[in-house]
């Protein structure tokens, strides 16, 4: 290969590599500029992104004058005890199914992973008269049993795999030194699990934030609306078009999000490749 | 008091009547094990108690509740919470007869043992020991009772819902009751009534279309970016790698949201935008018209979904021995060469069932095409199915629970996502390590 032919081959992926960047870049740079536009509405807005000018009403608004910290808040709590619950639940039922025998199992295993195939609102209606019966309509808890229930099927089965592979003779010696189960689950696999129990309770704290069906199925008040229902009532109706506000919310949300993706992904793809391969 | 046991294998059936008659039994005649006998007696018991409950739950479910006009709807029956508590009565039931039998094997076991030692074996009853016993128990039962009355429950009521007329507008309780009508509602969607029949199939058929080109977008787009910026060897490559995953760290639920208002046909920036360069005259309909939608949907779900295949492929393609590349390059095997020989088919073999993954999330990617396309376009079938151009199986279930409240019909699709989807999981149960290697 000649020179020219190579310097002509590395500005042809250049060209190509920053057009992709560019309708990568695009609608995230056009939500970041709206966020401090002035005006309210997406038609009012310049195509050029940061030529409307630059102002922090929207976050005014959001912070000082709507319900967003109520919302933050509920959604905050709602992930913390949805994360925690899953981990502790969906572990413990791993390091069963993956130590010990007993009737039913291939059962429960198979039907578990038939039941996550589902996108649990199928059922949705029926969700909704079973929180009611319980009188947990309304409330975050019945939401949180809901995720927590939805959340088992899949990531107990992503658990089990990775404790399969941890050696049977660990947990063997604990039990020979004389403990329980309870604690050679506690100070032993555990911790040998923790790349996957981070994964599960990131996983699990995250997909409550941007969760649209369930809140807006089983909460009704306005002192237990979450994030997203929140957001979306800013933007769902096109007749009420207040973009910038919608875009100030995204942002507040998207970059935590993204500083923690970044910060996590080696690990989250690791995990997840690896899970599957078992 | 404890009755003798014949050590050579007459008391069998002593046993095993004395264990179906009634649950712990015969643990506590014959095995001394009183703990456990009094738990399994304890289970019996307080099915016994719950009968009163069981037989009307059961009853109400099989009759659906009587239509009374003269009633006031509050005291009228409820169809729904009848069916619904019909169906929790039956998990109850069934998880009833799983612990029955394991109570009678268990039994049927300890005899074996005893037939097989001469003696029972010992049992430490400290409460420690007992805990430590139950401990598969405990740790069990907050999943399986969570799964069995969140999701079972739920999924089987609509499974059932699909053979009875809950619909709007005149079997919705509690004003009405709602009825058992066999398969009409599968004859209706599948040939019986032309314009649902129309729609099933069109939604039905782009479903697989959606969920095969979103898929193979994705996975081919994540792969031509991967493969580009491995032979990318420069300092940039790095930098335009964390720009390629901005997308995927993004809440997909935003993005949607943003790209619809962005795409928007009357006022969107990218319509405004190419006519500012007079790219185009009037406005493009990108969510529109059928096929514009079709198209868009796809493309902005490339948008988000490539990084995922990327970062995969990138991860796939380090694992890949470089002696192979190495030989082909002095064979003279040119770059395109090396990619479809070497590269592609090692990824793909590798990516596979990450893949299939892939392609069931798309069969259900609710959000993709529920909060991009916002209930647009409105076709032919519409006003009576309720689906959009856009809709896939799973928005139009959607569409017709919470809009047009044809919960019947609802029920009968997600029927056939089931048996869409029931062979993938199946596959992949059948593929796991521990199923291959005869653990379970």
């Amino acid at each position: 290969m000649t020179n020219f032919t190579r310097k002509l081959n590395f500005a042809i992926v250049l060209i190509f590599l920053i057009i992709i960047s560019l309708v990568v870049l695009y609608p995230l740079v056009y939500v970041l500029s709206a966020a401090v536009s002035p005006g309210s509405s997406i038609a009012t807005l310049s195509i050029a992104p940061f030529a409307d000018g630059f102002t922090l009403d929207h976050f005014r608004f959001l912070f000082f004058e709507s319900n967003y910290p109520i919302w933050f808040r509920n959604t905050l709590f709602i992930a913390v005890t949805t994360s925690l619950g899953t981990v502790i639940i969906a572990s413990l039922g791993a390091y069963i199914f993956s130590r010990f025998r007993f009737a039913f199992k291939k059962g429960m295993l198979l039907s578990m992973l038939i039941l996550q195939i589902f996108p649990s609102f199928v059922g949705m209606i029926a969700v909704f008269i079973v929180v009611l019966r319980i009188g947990l309509f309304d409330n975050l808890w019945g939401l949180i049993l809901v995720y927590l229930a939805m959340n088992i099927p899949f990531n107990v089965w992503l658990v089990k795999g990775y404790m399969d592979t941890i050696p049977k003779s660990m947990d063997e010696a604990a039990r020979i030194d004389g403990a329980s189960h309870f604690r050679t689950w506690l100070t032993i696999i555990m911790p040998i699990a923790k790349p996957i129990i981070t994964f599960l309770a990131i996983t699990s704290f995250v997909a409550p934030w941007m969760d649209f069906i369930f809140p807006n199925l089983l909460l009704r008040s306005p002192e237990n609306q979450t994030l997203a229902l929140g957001l979306f009532t800013f933007v769902l109706d096109d007749t009420r078009n207040e973009f910038t506000r919608f875009a100030a919310g995204s942002v507040t949300v998207a970059i935590p999000f993204i500083i923690a993706f970044v910060l996590t992904q080696k690990m989250l793809l690791k995990t997840l490749g690896g899970a599957v391969k078992e | 008091m404890s009755l003798s046991l014949d050590g050579n294998g007459k008391s069998k059936r002593a046993i095993l009547i004395t264990s179906l008659l009634f649950m712990g039994l015969a643990h506590i005649l014959f095995f001394k094990q009183y703990i456990k006998g009094a738990f399994f007696a304890l289970v019996q018991i307080a099915m016994i108690a719950f009968l009163p409950v069981v037989i009307p739950a059961i009853h109400g479910l099989i009759t659906l509740g009587e239509h009374r006009p003269e009633l006031s709807v509050r005291y009228r029956d409820h169809s729904m919470f009848m069916m619904i508590e019909g169906v929790a009565v039956l998990a109850v039931i069934f998880i009833f007869l799983c612990i029955y039998f394991i109570s009678v094997r268990s039994a049927q076991k300890t005899y074996k043992d005893y037939c097989e030692n001469g003696r029972l074996s010992n049992n430490k009853t400290s409460i420690k020991e007992v805990f430590n016993q139950s401990f598969a128990i405990f740790g069990l039962a907050p999943s399986v009772l969570l799964v069995v009355f969140f999701v079972v429950v739920p999924l089987v009521f609509a499974a059932l819902v699909a053979f009875t007329n809950y619909s709007s507008p005149h079997h919705i309780p509690p004003g009405n009751t709602v009825d058992w009508v066999g398969m009409d509602n599968f004859v209706s969607l599948f040939g019986g009534q032309t314009l649902w029949t129309s729609a099933l199939l069109q939604v039905a058929i782009w479903t697989v279309v959606w969920a095969a080109a979103a898929t193979f977008t994705c996975y081919f787009g994540g792969m031509i970016m991967a493969v580009i910026m491995k032979d990318f060897k420069v300092k940039f490559a790095p930098f335009f790698r964390s720009i390629f995953i901005l997308p995927y760290a993004v809440p997909a639920v935003i993005s949607m949201l943003v790209w619809r208002n962005l795409l928007n046909g009357h006022f969107g920036a990218i319509n405004r935008t190419l006519q500012h360069f007079g790219i185009i005259e009037g406005m493009i309909p990108w969510l529109g018209t059928e096929a514009m939608v079709r198209f868009t949907v796809v493309m902005v779900n490339l948008w988000a979904g490539f990084p995922y295949f990327m970062l995969l492929t990138m991860g796939t393609m380090t694992a890949i021995n470089q002696d192979l590349f190495e030989q082909a390059r002095i064979d003279g095997a040119s770059k395109w060469r090396l990619f479809r020989h070497i590269t592609f088919p090692l990824v793909t073999y590798q990516t596979m069932p990450l893949i299939i993954m892939s392609f069931t999330h798309n069969i259900n990617n609710f959000g993709a095409i529920f909060f991009l396309t916002g209930g647009q376009p409105a076709v032919a079938h519409s006003p009576i199915s309720g689906a959009t151009g856009a809709d896939i199986l799973i928005t139009w279930i959607y569409r017709l629970t919470m809009e047009t409240l044809q919960y019947h019909f609802a029920a009968v699709l997600a029927v056939m996502i089931f048996i869409i989807l029931a062979p993938f999981a199946i596959t992949i149960f059948v593929r796991t390590k521990s199923f291959r290697e005869g653990e379970l």
